[in-house]
């Protein structure tokens, strides 16, 4: 039996592929690990997993050399708006290398990236089968943006550009319209987005009725990585929110998950103020509207009114005319009736005095005197009482006709 | 008030002036809450509300 190295089955198995494999093969395969050297080199881990998703039915490493990575990196970002990452599906085209230390591994020559945006596209419209499926899909739509958006929750990167540009956009407005904006921070790109932006989301939601729009807005930036604005987490909170949501998250291409589930999206942070200054736009004209509205209908009803007393004026003579002559007869009604209260109490009057004068003369004592009674007095006083007289008084009698002096003894 | 309380009440008020439902007593007394409901709205569009910025700013 006749034994060889391992360099050289290593050798031999190299040999056998180079004659077997020669030329470069266009593979599917998702990257399940990606890290760039600091030569300029890129190295990857390649899979292919089972439908599930749990199990790996093949692996291989593959590597970029920098030559390739130069150009192959800046392409497919540029094509795609997204950074090659772990996760992502790919379509490369490779060859086949063995090293006899290094094993096997895969020389990647090109990346065809319609490959990856097509499995994109794919994920989107899982996530939104999904999202319709659970009836959640249009919820945030059904909101009215209130007609005076001015009190604006904004989720966003605190040193994003965009940030900038929506507060100024805003806070310049032409028409002078007062903004109350408040930013809630949120990290916008990488791994964490998702969870970051959906804490940010409670975070407002805790003060919902501080706010009347929520806005997520992101910065451009030349790889703008919208794959993480394609997750279901993000999208079912987003149109479960309790405030209409504005997106404006920076991109050209198809809408991300998050813009489709949103009440309204645009393009730009600028475009998401613009959004709201000409809401408010449209609340203040028809404001102006209501005013013009509110005039023209008091001077029309004024001058109606007018018309109306002026023609009230041209009957009035005539109408005074009758009503003169029935006046004249009131009048005099009630005249006669007034003579006839006044000489009513007239007479009652003169009736009372007549009694009166009667009861008066009967009391004169002169009118006494005649009917045969007199008056004694004593000292100029009447003498009421007998008791009150003594001895040797000098009393004096009036008569009707005289008085007489007599002593008491 | 919210600002499209206010927005409404305003446009019923148009509304039954236009509609003649009014005399004109009624109309002076309108009027004057017309005028106040409009500068209500238009404070609201041009002026700075300090209690919405404390609130906002209570937050933190």
């Amino acid at each position: 039996m006749e034994a060889i190295t391992l360099l050289e089955l290593n050798g031999r198995v190299r040999s056998a592929l180079q004659f077997e494999m020669p030329d470069a093969y266009w593979v599917q395969a998702e990257i399940s690990g990606i890290s760039p050297s600091g030569q300029g080199h890129c190295y990857m881990e390649l899979v292919q997993k089972d439908p599930t998703g749990r199990t790996f039915l093949a692996k291989a490493k593959a590597n970029v050399w920098r030559n390739t990575w130069l150009h192959l990196k800046p392409y497919f970002e540029e094509q795609t708006g997204e950074t090659l990452k772990v996760g992502m599906k790919v379509l490369l085209q490779v060859t086949v290398t063995f090293h006899e230390v290094y094993g096997y591994s895969l020389n990647v020559q090109d990346i065809d990236p319609t490959y990856t945006l097509g499995d994109m596209a794919r994920r989107r419209r899982e996530i939104l089968q999904q999202l319709e499926k659970d009836g959640v899909i249009g919820l945030n739509r059904e909101l009215d943006i209130p007609v005076l958006p001015h009190r604006i929750a904004v989720i966003s990167s605190a040193t994003a550009a965009g940030w900038g540009d929506f507060r100024d956009q805003l806070s310049n407005n032409v028409y002078g319209f007062r903004f109350y904006v408040k930013l809630f921070p949120a990290l916008m790109q990488g791994d964490d987005v998702e969870r970051s932006v959906i804490a940010a989301m409670d975070a407002v939601a805790m003060h919902r009725d501080d706010f009347d729009v929520l806005v997520i807005i992101r910065g451009g930036g030349a790889v703008s990585e919208l794959s993480c604005f394609d997750s279901y987490a993000l999208a079912f909170n987003i149109a479960n929110f309790p405030l209409p949501v504005i997106t404006g998250i920076g991109h050209e291409r198809d809408d991300t998950v998050a813009d489709v589930v949103a009440h309204t999206k645009v393009k730009t942070p600028t475009a998401a103020a613009e959004f709201l200054i000409n809401t408010v736009f449209d609340t203040a004209q028809a404001l102006e509207t209501l005013t013009r509205r509110m005039s023209d209908a008091v001077t029309e009803r004024m001058n109606s009114e007018k018309l109306r007393i002026e023609k009230l004026g041209q009957k009035l003579p005539s109408l005074f005319a009758v009503t003169k002559v029935r006046g004249e007869q009131v009048l005099e009604n009630i005249w006669n009736r007034a003579v006839m209260g006044a000489n009513n109490v007239i007479t009652a009057h003169l009736h009372k005095l007549e009694l009166l004068e009667k009861s008066v003369a009967s009391a004169d004592p002169a009118v006494i005197l005649k009917r045969g009674y007199t008056m004694t007095m004593l000292n100029g006083h009447v003498v009421k009482d007998a008791a009150q007289l003594h001895k040797g008084d000098r009393l004096t009698t009036a008569f009707a006709d005289g008085t007489v002096e007599s002593e008491i003894i | 008030m919210k600002y499209e309380e206010a927005m409404k009440r305003l446009e019923e008020i148009v509304s039954r002036i236009e509609e003649n439902k009014m005399d004109i007593d009624q109309i002076g007394e309108s009027l004057k809450e017309a005028r106040e409901l409009i500068k209500f709205c238009k404070d609201k569009l041009y002026k700075t509300d300090e209690e919405i910025k404390k609130i906002l700013d209570a937050q933190d």
